[in-house]
């Protein structure tokens, strides 16, 4: 691949400085040794990703950071915190955070609770069309946030099936009882969303679990609930909270769903806000973009160091 | 060994617990006799909660009116005939097949682009140990950037190709590159890549010989599922492409928000089902590589 435009320029011995990274190069540029042909394997392997994620993520982030300190909001000129200043200072921008921050939690475990259910009851007990159950709890995961919206419609908007239901038994007007459009519908929203992609990441930490230490507990004497408190959940903890993590990540970037249904004022909706209603807020878009961006790669980050790598999935 | 004296101690606990709540609290244990019941029912409630919209929305694209309980006037085809351009439909300007056939060339041409970055990393990532490992491996399966910041920051560095197809392509295939890095992943663990690869290289193949014509096709499953996943996904992505796109054709994603947000519901119905549709076809055929639905991981 690369050999050819090696060169072999790099100075054997002189272990510092620029002679050391001179060194580097080489050794990837024409390796000698089979450790010096694996690194330059693992590199070669890696360049794609990395062209996509330079080009496709890094340049556009180090712009967006720019942006957000621009005097001008069609152009990148000057140097202004104003955008900052908005932000840390108009309080609409707290109560954003406080609610993303609040909702996110909230829909995170309540889905990850579900999920627990539904990957215990799936590897554990003998369920009739086993395979078509778990294909019907992932098919929400490719459907986008706007179809979520709409399901949450149908079953609880005004013309909703739901809706029409406890209207024709209570008697009550359909207007009143459509509740798609609370925040309340919004939580069904979001949990129609997370509770197929938790339950996913759980599967498979379920699935791995030493069922004979579940059998002892039991044949001794201990109740179910004693047995999964015990026995079951410190097994599986890791994938819980790797499906915390994952889930509460994904609750944070959802948006089609909040658009259809705006009951809350979340982040994402408020960056949509800026650029399309508000006129074209370039700078404050992109200071929330990147307030944003910096919390979602920390929260990774930190909660990447709790659960190994096994554990990830989605 | 250890994990095996901790799971003897875990049982211990278990059961010394049982022990001490014998007393009055033991009676309030009803676990035995309810547990499996309520589960059950967490399951029952959740696929009912899942499925039951999805299935009303099918069943609802085919009727005339929803003013009462269910919908009314079964069969109509109206809603249909609307959605895929057959005829004028209010509130949206045409109908599905332009949108879904520009998609689907964006979600392929994306797709390309995941095989050829996509496969590479997952196989060094699983294959080989190096600097700085797990923050790649993090930094490639996980989407670290949501679709929304995504598109404010196009916005900024490619303001003219940031709507257009090259930079929807490149979105969709960063945003979706995750999914088919995981599913590769996934199948090259089941393989001992160290003794393929080392008696491939000892019979006289190059590595990179050894690469495309052995570990690739050993692969094909993991990389059949991840293309057919990511491009799914990539059809009818639309938190990014609602932001970024300005001219030009309209994608697939944007043809369903109009119809759910302007369309009257029943057409919305009908244009949802299209993509129904898809996803059921999509199921079927991830069935066939091994996967029991859509998700990246191997079934066991």
């Amino acid at each position: 691949m690369a050999r050819d435009t090696a060169g072999g320029t790099g100075t054997e011995s002189t272990r510092t400085g620029v002679g050391a990274r001179l060194a580097a190069v080489r050794a990837l540029l024409s390796p000698r040794t089979e450790a010096e042909r694996e690194r330059r394997r693992v590199a070669v392997m890696s360049l794609p990703y990395f062209v996509l994620a330079i080009f496709g993520a890094f340049l556009p982030l180090g712009m967006l950071a720019r942006m957000s300190l621009s005097e001008n909001q069609f152009r990148n000129e000057g140097f202004s915190l104003d955008a900052w200043e908005t932000l840390a200072t108009e309080p609409v921008y707290r109560e954003i955070a406080w609610n993303t921050l609040w909702f996110a939690t909230v829909t995170t475990t309540f889905s990850v609770l579900v999920a627990v259910a539904l990957s215990h009851a799936l590897a554990k007990y003998d369920l009739p069309f086993r395979r078509w159950i778990v294909a019907m709890v992932s098919f929400p995961i490719a459907l986008p946030g706007i179809v979520v919206g709409f399901m949450i419609v149908v079953l609880l908007g005004r013309t909703g099936l739901l809706t029409n239901a406890v209207a024709f038994f209570t008697g009550g007007s359909r207007i009143d009882l459509a509740t798609a459009l609370t925040v309340g519908g919004l939580f069904l929203g979001y949990a129609f969303s997370l509770i197929p992609r938790a339950t996913m990441v759980l599967r498979g930490t379920f699935e791995e679990i030493n069922t004979d230490a579940e059998e002892a507990a039991r044949a001794l004497g201990a109740s179910p609930l004693l047995t999964f408190y015990h026995v079951t959940l410190p097994q599986v903890w890791p994938g819980v909270v790797a499906a915390f993590v994952l889930t509460f990540r994904t609750a944070l970037a959802i948006f089609g769903t909040v658009l259809v249904l705006p009951a809350l004022n979340v982040a994402t909706l408020r960056i949509n806000l800026e650029i399309q209603d508000l006129g074209f807020n370039l700078a404050v878009a992109s200071a929330m973009g990147l307030v944003y961006f910096v919390f979602i790669f920390g929260f990774t980050f930190a909660g990447v160091r709790l659960i190994d790598n096994e554990s990830l999935k989605i | 060994m250890s994990s095996e004296t901790q799971q003897d101690k875990q049982v211990e606990s278990a059961v010394e617990a049982g022990r001490q709540r014998r007393g009055g609290l033991h009676h309030l244990d009803v676990s035995a006799t309810v547990g499996r019941p309520v589960v059950k029912l967490v399951l029952g409630v959740t696929l009912t909660f899942l499925m039951l919209p999805v299935f009303v929305t099918l069943i609802a694209s085919f009727g005339t009116t929803w003013t009462g309980t269910l919908p009314r006037g079964f069969v109509n085809l109206e809603n249909w005939r609307t959605v895929l351009g057959l005829a004028e439909g209010p509130g949206v300007r045409d109908g599905v097949i332009t949108g879904l056939g520009y998609s689907a060339g964006l979600a392929t041409a994306g797709m390309l682009v995941n095989i050829v970055v996509g496969v590479p990393i997952a196989y060094s990532l699983v294959r080989y140990d190096f600097f700085a490992k797990d923050i790649l491996n993090t930094l490639a399966i996980l989407p670290i950037v949501p679709g929304v910041v995504l598109a404010v920051a196009f916005l900024r560095m490619y303001p003219e190709q940031g709507g257009s197809t090259l930079g929807l392509i490149v979105g969709y295939a960063l945003l979706k590159s995750p999914f088919m890095i995981l599913t590769v992943q996934s199948s090259l663990q089941s393989m001992n890549l160290q003794r393929v690869e080392e008696s491939a290289r000892s019979l006289g193949a190059s590595w990179t010989r050894t690469f495309l014509t052995v570990i690739v096709p050993n692969a094909k499953s993991g990389i059949v599922a991840g293309c057919i996943i990511t491009w799914t996904l990539a059809a009818a992505e639309f938190n990014f492409t609602y932001m970024v796109h300005s001219a030009g054709p309209r994608p697939f994603s944007l043809f369903l928000y109009q119809n759910i947000s302007r369309a009257p519901v029943l057409q919305g119905a009908a244009a949802v089902s299209v993509y129904f549709l898809i996803v059921t076809a999509v199921i079927l055929i991830l069935q066939t590589t091994g996967k029991a639905g859509f998700t990246t991981v191997e079934r066991k």
